[in-house]
């Protein structure tokens, strides 16, 4: 009895331990995203104080590619938008594996208790 | 002391903790700091070369060659500078709006470097509370916790039978005492550091969370101190029509829920079907209850304590049986029941006399509704309808029913003699589905039959009550069955054991 009650307990831990890597990585990408979408935002503000007179480049692997001024600033505005809805997304995301992992939690803990108590019983018994 | 030390010692092991904690944080923070202190500085020459770079034409430099070698060279278009605007962006200005974008950038590395100030603040001071809370809590240093156990307080709860006298204040001692605590602790935490306020904040915090939670816990203990008194209170008041209804519903079903302890049910069930008796009970139940055994030993007066205890039926049988349900009662009454035993009869006015409380009128009322002076003794009795009043008495008849026994035993041999008169009398009484079950189990006593005169010779009264003992379990049997059928099996038992008994 307490030692299908271990191999539970193992296996329920590797899921759980799985779960916050999972949970670790998401968040992980969405404080990427965050640092991105602070960059864009300088970038827009700068690009709003220069004016037409000025050339913008975008680097595209080793070659500077001469891009116009607005159309830089309705990529940027662009990008900054995608980037937000990918924040979004990693939230809504990031919230369902914390709850699936206080579910996991919980799932552990009472099989930590009975295994305690198994092992007492056995404790007793022997 | 123990668990003062005990707690001490757990509090610095948490502490400990947090403390360490909050310097890792402090120290990302100087960290942070640092860095952009970097880039500020960074900036700052950049912007300073920019000034000077447009200058001249050109500039005769050397120019670096990989990571060993330099090379002359010249510094040409010195006013066409390409910013890197960020995210592969890039963009050629002159030198002047070079500067206005580093003045901009700047201003972010300003901001950043604010917020870093302010959470490495924070954290310095809560590095400093914890530092606080670890010497008080290990009485160490300057501070002193005193700490006063609330012990007593909870003892007096938990005594029972306590003669507030209706003050629904009664609180303010317990928060008065808390709150001396609190001050104490308050005070003494501020003393130590400058931040005073905050940091009492902080640590005070904790402390009156600990607190807040053992106030909660004497509160309601208060509150069913209060419930019970304040239900014993207002026995005379007949407050509780809700309650009536309530008691109405309890007292054909329920026998279980008759809770000496509650005055809530008490009142509610003695109120509407026996009113009377829920008060005169009511009243017994609280301080009367002295004056209320001395009422029973004279009248036959049947104390109905429907309400929460099922048991709380005082049947007064003449024969200075009280049968008082209420558990504080019943081992006096039981003591005094014995010693009037013999006494039936000269006690007879006492009661009759003795008006307390408004519902001592009623107990008056009910002896001398009826020719006989038994009138609850209906229960007990034949009466049909008084056997749905005794089924109630199956969990509190249960229990006193050993105590009636032995009282039955007692008094039985009066009994048998007016057997026939009692349950003519019982039939009479309305059965108010009062658990008057239980008391009829020595007396006839039908808890129920609330409006019959006193019964003017004690004699015939309790032992017609008597009477209806053995008669009534019978009768009781074949009624309650079908009213109450859960009860009904208990009631048999005890009956049956009363007849035997009583045989």
């Amino acid at each position: 009895m307490a030692e299908a009650i271990q191999k539970k307990l193992q296996s329920e831990l590797e899921k759980y331990q799985q779960m916050q890597k999972d949970v670790s990585k998401s968040m992980s990408a969405r404080q990427k995203l965050e640092a991105q979408v602070t960059e864009n935002n300088i970038v827009k503000e700068e690009l709003d104080l220069l004016d037409t007179q000025n050339t913008v480049y975008k680097l595209i692997g080793p070659v500077l590619v001469k891009q116009d001024l607005e159309e830089a600033k309705a990529t940027v505005a662009k990008r900054l938008e995608y980037i937000n809805g990918e924040i979004q997304r990693y939230e809504t995301l990031l919230k369902d594996m914390e709850k699936k992992s206080d579910q996991h939690r919980e799932v552990l803990s009472s099989l930590q208790q009975e295994y305690q108590r198994a092992q007492g019983l056995a404790v007793g018994k022997a | 002391m123990a668990e003062r030390n005990k707690r001490n010692i757990e509090v610095p092991q948490g502490v400990d903790r947090l403390r360490v904690e909050h310097k890792k944080v402090v120290q990302g923070c100087e960290g942070q700091i640092q860095h952009w202190e970097m880039v500020k500085g960074d900036y700052e020459a950049l912007e300073d070369r920019l000034k000077t770079l447009p200058d001249q034409v050109s500039y005769d430099i050397m120019v670096p060659f990989g990571p060993l070698a330099f090379m002359p060279g010249k510094l040409v278009h010195t006013n066409e500078i390409t910013v890197l605007l960020g995210d592969n962006w890039f963009a050629k200005c002159s030198a002047k709006q070079a500067q206005k974008l580093v003045e901009h950038r700047k201003k972010h590395v300003n901001s950043a470097l604010d917020d870093l100030h302010k959470t490495r603040k924070n954290f310095e001071a809560r590095v400093g509370f914890t530092e606080d809370l670890e010497k008080l809590s290990g009485a160490k240093g300057d501070y002193v916790e005193i700490r006063e156990e609330v012990g007593s307080i909870e003892e007096i709860v938990s005594k029972g039978k306590q003669r507030v006298a209706l003050k629904p204040h009664s609180k303010p001692k317990m928060e008065a005492v808390v709150k001396i605590e609190e001050e104490e602790e308050v005070d003494e935490e501020g003393g130590g550091e400058g931040d005073g306020g905050s940091r009492r904040g902080v640590l005070s915090e904790e402390e009156l969370w600990a607190r807040l939670d053992e106030l909660e816990v004497l509160e309601e203990q208060e509150e069913e101190r209060h419930r019970r008194f304040d239900s014993a209170d207002t026995n005379g008041n007949g407050n509780d029509d809700t309650t009536s209804s309530s008691s109405e519903e309890e007292k054909e079903g329920d026998s279980g829920s008759h809770h000496r302890v509650n005055g809530h049910d008490e009142r509610s069930k003695g109120r509407t079907s026996v009113p009377h008796n829920g008060d005169q009970l009511n009243g017994t139940a609280q301080s009367t209850r002295d004056g209320e055994e001395e009422e029973g030993n004279c009248l036959p007066t049947i104390y109905f304590s429907h309400t929460v205890e099922p048991k709380k039926v005082r049947i007064n049988t003449g024969k200075n049986t009280m049968l008082k349900f209420s558990e504080l009662k019943e081992q006096k009454q039981q003591a005094k029941r014995k010693k009037k035993n013999g006494t039936s009869n000269g006690h007879s006015h006492h009661g009759l006399h003795n008006i307390t409380t408004p519902t001592d009128l009623y107990r008056l009322f009910v002896d001398v509704k009826n020719g006989e002076p038994i009138p609850r003794k209906s229960i007990l009795k034949s009466r049909s309808r008084e056997s749905s009043v005794c089924s109630d008495t199956s969990e509190s008849s249960a229990a006193d029913f050993e105590e009636r026994r032995t009282f039955g035993r007692t008094l039985s041999h009066d009994e048998n003699t007016y057997s026939d008169t009692s349950d003519g009398i019982t039939e009479e009484d309305s059965p108010t589905g009062v658990p008057l079950h239980p008391t009829s189990r020595f007396q006839a006593f039908s808890g129920t039959v609330v409006e019959k005169e006193p019964i003017p010779s004690s004699i015939p009264q309790f032992t017609i009550a008597l009477q209806a003992l053995p008669t009534i379990p019978e009768r009781k049997l074949e009624e309650v069955a079908p009213e109450a059928p859960q009860e009904a099996p208990k009631r048999v038992s005890k009956f049956k054991a009363a007849r035997l008994q009583q045989k």
